[in-house]
């Protein structure tokens, strides 16, 4: 790992040095470094009253970010936490940097996001941008800002945690974005690396829901891997890169937007990480060949109400191949639908979602299957800086491998939250 | 604005023809409600026409990541001045033909003036703020007004002659967004049925 990382800061230092550079040739008058403007800072508070197995955050099966023993648990948190930096360098490049504290179990502070921005003036009706650096792809539906806050809900679906997990890689991004006629189209394309483990937690843990995202160089925890015990590290850096050299191995990642002329916008979105599945660290993280494909769905129901729905199909392998079958074949999938809707200064959303993997390796087959749903129902109120939410979420799923932990193969948890988020 | 408004008023009124009565114009959607915000526009033939006095100063404001007002109507030779009222950097461009432009304001409160020599219809946007948009019509007849909330537009002193009368919305599905029809000598009222799609949602750049 500190190979990984040390290959991965040096590489990375040419173009932030690039960036550097260019703010020598940027006029004064354009740079904006510390005013008001380029400073956010954001922060949660939260009461969390949860039931179930122990949090796969303290190294359990349960799928939220808190956990119990079976008991009802009342805990207050400190919840997320972030400043964010935007400083301009010119009218057209900028930077994003994220600090950020993920409060609760494990509490740990470290680097989010860091990426440059690239928007020039457009030319034409075609307008064109780009980023550059550790971000989040273009994938959740239920993020925004900076910070990548949960808009309508505390807790995001079961995708879009995954993304925030273990899905930010280092990416050089570009996006072309044109209106022809009525209708609105945008593409993006993205070269990446260091996101060689994508889908470790998904295949030794399963789905979870929950809002901590992963820090740059910090590591998350895995449950129990019976077999793998020794063969897999017990936790996993989502932003690695295992392959010689930095980038030897690029991933990629592309999307493409169509909103029609009616209030309803289409979105497609496909990752492959590239990962050779037979790379392997001394400490004994190996890489996962993880690709997947995500559709989007965002429709204006009139009166405000919102519609966003996503479906994510992916699949990874890892290992290597024995008797024709790879050690891990694993299918994943999920979809939910969000409806949201506002009431004066009130709002509501609804979520239902279901999920699953199918194993199909040499060392895991259908018997470390997991199906699961959950149902979650979160009101929000904003005054000012701050906004008050409360949420119920209910997750149930079953997994017959957890026989083998002596757990119950079925696994039901609800969580209530009540939280004050405040923004500056 | 409100100067503007007056002068732009009182060149209307002076460039007025003798023989002229009232022309009232209603403009409806598919299902018959009205359509507010729609700009009609008479062009009365031959010697009738009549441009309006150039000059004259408007202001479009950005305030709240938004443009204030959304919807312009100017006198060819109008002086638009953009305001920044908001805390943050607006980058605000037009790329429509009868008026390219790019503006780079820094700060609250500085503004730029744009000088509006042709008529059409000038679409505005921010280069940092997708979802801001705002269009301003640069006309060169005096006989231009904008719908109220009953879909109505009425020309008080419109000429006794035959016309050409066109009517124009953003969200109108007509080629450019214009649809016309002729008015005879005489004639004291007249209607669009025009067909109008949902605004455009402004769509995320997910950073």
């Amino acid at each position: 790992m500190a190979c990984a990382a040390k290959r991965l800061l040096v590489r990375s230092a040419i173009p932030w040095g690039c960036a550097i550079a260019a703010l020598w040739a940027t006029p004064a008058s354009a740079a904006d470094f510390f005013s008001a403007d380029t400073l956010e800072v954001s922060g949660d508070l939260r009461l969390v009253a949860v039931d179930g197995p122990e949090s796969w955050v303290d190294g359990g099966f349960g799928k939220l970010r808190s956990g119990s023993n079976g008991d009802l648990r009342v805990t207050p948190q400190l919840g997320n936490a972030s400043i964010v930096w935007k400083p301009e360098f010119t009218w057209s490049l900028g930077a994003t940097i994220v600090g950020s504290l993920q409060g609760g179990e494990r509490t740990e502070a470290g680097l989010s996001q860091a990426y440059l921005t690239f928007k020039p003036m457009r030319g034409t009706k075609i307008a064109a941008s780009g980023r550059l650096g550790l971000m989040w792809p273009p994938v959740s539906l239920e993020h925004e800002g900076a910070d990548w806050h949960v808009r309508d809900s505390i807790t995001p679906s079961a995708i879009n945690s995954w993304i925030g997990e273990e899905v930010r890689p280092v990416a050089a991004e570009a996006t072309l974005a044109a209106t022809l006629g009525a209708h609105q189209l945008r593409a993006t394309a993205a070269v990446m690396a260091a996101n060689d483990t994508a889908a470790t937690l998904l295949t030794f843990r399963g789905w979870a829901l929950h809002d901590r995202t992963t820090l740059a160089f910090h590591r998350q925890p895995l449950p129990p891997l019976g077999e793998f015990t020794g063969v897999q590290a017990p936790y996993t850096h989502p932003l690695i890169d295992l392959h010689e050299g930095f980038a030897h191995r690029p991933g990629y990642y592309a999307k493409l937007v169509w909103q029609p002329p009616v209030p309803v916008r289409f979105e497609l979105f496909h990752y492959d990480n590239r990962a050779n599945p037979e790379d392997v660290t001394l400490d004994m993280e190996w890489g996962w060949h993880t690709r997947f494909d995500n559709a989007g769905l965002v429709a204006q129901l009139g009166g405000g109400t919102e519609l966003r729905a996503q479906a994510l199909s992916g699949r990874t392998h890892m290992g290597f191949v024995e008797e024709g079958r790879r050690w891990i074949d694993n299918r994943f999938r999920s979809a939910f639908v969000l409806i949201s809707r506002p009431f004066g200064p009130y709002g509501l959303a609804v979520r239902a979602e279901a999920f699953g993997t199918h194993n199909r390796g040499g060392w895991w087959t259908d018997e470390y299957d997991e199906r699961g749903w959950s149902a979650m129902i979160a009101g929000k109120r904003d005054f000012g800086h701050f906004t008050g939410l409360v949420e119920l979420l209910h997750v149930s799923s079953r997994n017959g491998s957890l026989e083998e932990q002596g757990l119950a193969p079925r696994q039901r948890q609800t969580q209530g939250q009540a939280e004050l988020r405040m923004r500056w | 604005m409100v100067r503007g408004l007056v002068s732009f008023a009182a060149g209307l009124a002076l460039a007025a023809p003798l023989a002229a009565a009232p022309l009232s114009v209603r403009v409806v959607d598919a299902a018959g409600h009205p359509v507010r915000d729609a700009v009609v526009t008479l062009y009365p033939a031959g010697n009738a026409a009549r441009a309006p006095r150039p000059g004259g100063r408007y202001v479009v404001s950005q305030k709240n990541i938004q443009f204030h007002p959304f919807l312009s109507i100017v006198p060819v030779g109008a002086d638009v001045s953009f305001p920044n009222l908001d805390p943050t950097k607006h980058h605000v461009y037009s790329f429509s033909p009868a008026k390219r432009f790019e503006l780079k304001l820094f700060a609250k409160d500085q503004s730029r003036t744009v000088h509006f020599d042709k008529a059409g219809v000038v679409a505005l946007g921010c280069n940092i703020h997708d979802q801001m948009s705002a269009f301003i019509v640069v006309t060169d007849s005096v006989w231009t007004a904008r719908t109220n909330a009953q879909g109505m537009a009425t020309f008080g002193d419109a000429p006794n002659a035959p016309a050409r009368l066109t009517a124009w919305h953003p969200y109108l599905r007509a080629p450019a967004g214009i649809v016309q029809q002729n008015v005879g000598a005489g004639q004291r009222s007249a209607s669009f049925s025009v067909r109008l799609r949902p605004p455009p949602a402004p769509m995320s750049m997910d950073y």
